[in-house]
């Protein structure tokens, strides 16, 4: 073997040419190309780590029934998913676009047990998925910069999400003190006709 | 040297995981998942069995001494009395068809929020002293014995069950697992322990009549006040009859609907849809509640507060009873009211509407109409007259109460009542409502603020429902027919689907009712300006539909 075409300095030649011979992919192959192409896998690994935090008798309920109304919990985590892995990868996505895709998700977790890191942390169970599957591919591509930023848009997400989780616990917090003044409304309007129609004392 | 764990394991995923069978893992009573304890001085004076201080995030609940005897003798004493809770023990084959039919499992999944297991909980309690294979082989047979833990757990997800029966839909012998949690409740009352959101009002209810335990006086200044307010939104001040003797009918509705907001634009509702019947009707302030706590308690409570509606129909001589809108009281009156409290007095007989001239052979043996019933008798028969543009503004859908539509089988009426008031109405998804209905999470006595986070999770899959049809369709409102819901559905509808407001039935029916002689309305029973009402359109538009046409 010549000076320098060693394994490691083959590697993203070689890779080309697999992918180039199993996929179809061509010389226009980038970064996103790449993520795209392990969608579904990196989206089915994430959505099995989020189920599997939750109880042991019930992890497989959640994959199990595809109806957004049956199943609610795991529609919201399978609509999640897409939408981080879409920005992730860096598909053109709009911040709006992916709030709304996350809400559900996000208003869930707040809502579930767990504490706020526990509740928020489900992104980074995709950063050892990425790791394993992206990372030695984009590293075998030279595109290990795009691996890098696609790294902190999870990170960016993530803080996004806990901005959402907070504006949820919020809520949350704003309809106690609401609903305990709504229940005695009318008795405390009542009570404020009484106090102006008496008579001041002496 | 130490290390920052990585995210996944703060996560605590399945390596962290107990490894003792789903019975053996006891919940953690976390601020948040459970509801404060009633008040010793309230158990007293209810004359509860064995009143104390406790508080369930303790280790020590202060149960009597006896309690295991306490606890197994009331089961076997319940186990003799109802013959339907020693069939659900039985029969029971662990099919899974209620497994996921739960709001509460849905939202959490935790395991024991199945249905299933959530009988199982009692189930299991029942085979060690009741069944054969229990006595001999124990834990082999999916016995257990009692101890202070396996309290807590029951006391834990007894009141995460709102006993709305979605699960026993579903079940193909027809179990009710409202029916074991009423028991299981039951049981936990008989050491003592109950929960301060019920048990307060079934306190007031007691000893005033009404949940709040607002007494007589006050109850008529409030309705009065309410009076005048549909008077400026109308010009006319309907009538409050209250205690009229020999009155034709007595109308009686949850409390709530006089104290709480948005409630009472129901209860306006009522006043205005009776003053422009002319009915011959009366409130009373001592029936001044229709909701029963007592049914979340246990059924010797539900019982005695039930009664006042009889005794009050007897003392005031009235023909029948019109019911408002109302949850759980429907279920008892639809369920138990006969038994209870039966038969009817005999100055009562099977209702008929003064206005339409309908026998409700429905109601013979109670004696009692539900509100939407009696509507929706109007309006086929054509004897309002309503303009349904006046609530152009909301694209509204329905939201099914469970008892109501599974607990009595009221799931046209409202819909009927509902597309005469508003000319837009959508439905939410199929398996999300009349009997396949879901919970608004806080039913049975959980509408308490201290579990809002609870509430939230249990009521999502309304909320998602509602979100959907928000998002597709443009909803921005829902009708129900349930005091609860009205008090739980707009923190529901905040969280999940922000911008939906919420309102009982009869709240649209009064916007929409064109009164004889009423001034142009320019704002809606909340007093918030009516879009459109700036224009010269007269009062009695031509939108306007029903008498007259």
């Amino acid at each position: 073997m010549p000076e320098g075409l060693d394994a490691i300095s083959l590697s993203p030649l070689l890779y080309k040419f697999i992918h180039i011979t199993f996929y179809g992919f061509t010389e226009s192959m980038n970064a996103l190309e790449c993520f795209r192409g392990h969608k579904d896998a990196i989206l089915r690994l994430w959505t099995e780590a989020v189920y599997a935090a939750y109880p042991m008798e019930t992890t497989d309920f959640p994959q199990t029934l595809n109806d957004p109304f049956g199943n609610p919990a795991g529609d919201m985590t399978r609509e999640a998913a897409l939408a981080v892995y879409n920005a992730v990868a860096g598909e053109d996505v709009t911040v709006e676009n992916i709030k709304n895709a996350l809400e559900r998700f996000v208003r869930l977790r707040a809502v579930q047990k767990g504490t706020p890191g526990r509740s928020m942390g489900v992104f980074y169970l995709m950063k050892p998925i990425l790791r394993e599957r992206m990372l030695p591919r984009l590293t075998a591509m030279g595109e290990v910069d795009a691996y890098l930023a696609a790294e902190s848009r999870l990170d960016s997400l993530t803080l996004l999400a806990f901005d959402m989780y907070m504006e949820a616990r919020e809520t949350v917090a704003e309809s106690r003190i609401k609903e305990i003044r709504n229940q005695y409304a009318q008795l405390a309007r009542w009570a404020r006709a009484l106090k102006a129609r008496t008579p001041a004392a002496g | 040297m130490a290390k920052l764990p990585a995210p996944q394991m703060l996560i605590a995923s399945r390596p962290d995981f107990p490894d003792q069978r789903w019975l053996d893992v006891k919940p953690e009573f976390t601020p948040g998942t459970f509801c404060y304890p009633a008040k010793k001085d309230t158990m007293e004076i209810l004359h509860m069995p064995n009143p104390h201080e406790w508080d369930p995030a303790a280790d020590d609940w202060g149960l009597p001494e006896n309690w295991e005897k306490i606890l197994c003798d009331a089961f076997a004493d319940r186990l003799e009395k109802h013959r339907s809770l020693k069939l659900f023990m039985d029969i029971c084959v662990r099919c899974g068809a209620c497994a996921d039919k739960c709001h509460f499992f849905l939202g959490t999944n935790d395991p024991k929020n199945m249905p299933v297991l959530r009988a199982e909980l009692l189930r299991s309690l029942y085979r060690r002293d009741h069944t054969m294979l229990g006595k001999l082989l124990g834990r082999k047979a999916g016995a257990r014995k009692w101890d202070k833990n396996v309290v807590k757990e029951l006391f834990y997800y007894a009141y995460q069950c709102t006993e709305c029966r979605r699960c026993s839909l579903f079940c193909p012998y027809g179990i009710d697992t409202a029916e074991i949690t009423m028991i299981v409740r039951e049981l936990l009352h008989e050491v003592g322990l109950g929960i301060h959101w019920i048990m307060d009002p079934v306190k007031n209810c007691s000893f005033t009549g009404n949940h709040l335990g607002i007494q007589p006086h006050s109850f008529v200044e409030i309705v009065e006040m309410l009076a005048d307010d549909c008077e400026t939104i109308t010009g006319i001040r309907p009538k409050t009859p209250f205690n009229k003797k020999n009155a034709e009918i007595l109308f009686i509705t949850p409390s709530g609907d006089v104290f709480a907001d948005p409630g009472i634009y129901t209860f306006m509702g009522y006043l205005m849809l009776f003053h422009e019947l002319d009915l011959d009707y009366t409130l009373s302030t001592y029936a001044s509640e229709g909701g029963n706590f007592g049914s979340f308690t246990t059924f010797n409570m539900a019982k005695k507060l039930n009664a006042k509606m009889y005794a009050e129909a007897e003392r005031l001589n009235v023909k029948w009873l019109l019911g408002g809108e109302c949850g759980h009281m429907w279920r008892v009156l639809n369920q138990y009211m006969d038994t209870y409290n039966g038969p009817t007095p005999a100055n009562m007989i099977p209702p008929v509407s003064p206005v339409t001239g309908t026998v409700f052979h429905n109601a013979a043996s109670t004696k009692m109409v539900h509100i939407a019933e009696f509507t929706a008798d109007l309006i086929y028969h054509n004897k309002l007259k309503l303009d349904p543009g006046r609530n152009d503004h909301i694209i509204t859908t329905f939201h099914d109460s469970c008892n109501p539509s599974r607990g009595m089988g009221l799931l046209d009426e409202p819909r009927y009542v509902l597309k005469a008031v508003c000319n837009n109405f959508i439905e939410m998804p199929e398996n999300t409502i009349r009997e396949q209905t879901f919970c608004c999470g806080a039913g049975s006595g959980l509408n308490t603020e201290e579990i809002m986070e609870l509430r939230m999770r249990a009521g999502m899959p309304r909320g998602n429902a509602l979100r959907y049809v928000q998002q597709k369709f443009g909803v921005n409102h829902m009708a129900c027919i349930c005091a609860i819901d009205r008090a739980t559905l707009p923190p529901l509808a905040n969280y999940w689907a922000p911008g939906v407001t919420v309102s009982g039935l009869h709240e649209l029916v009064a916007n929409a009712l064109v009164m004889k002689g009423e001034t142009k309305r320019t704002m809606d029973l909340r007093q918030e300006d009516l879009p459109g009402a700036d224009g010269d359109e007269p009062a009695d538009a031509p939108a306007a539909r029903g008498e007259g046409e």
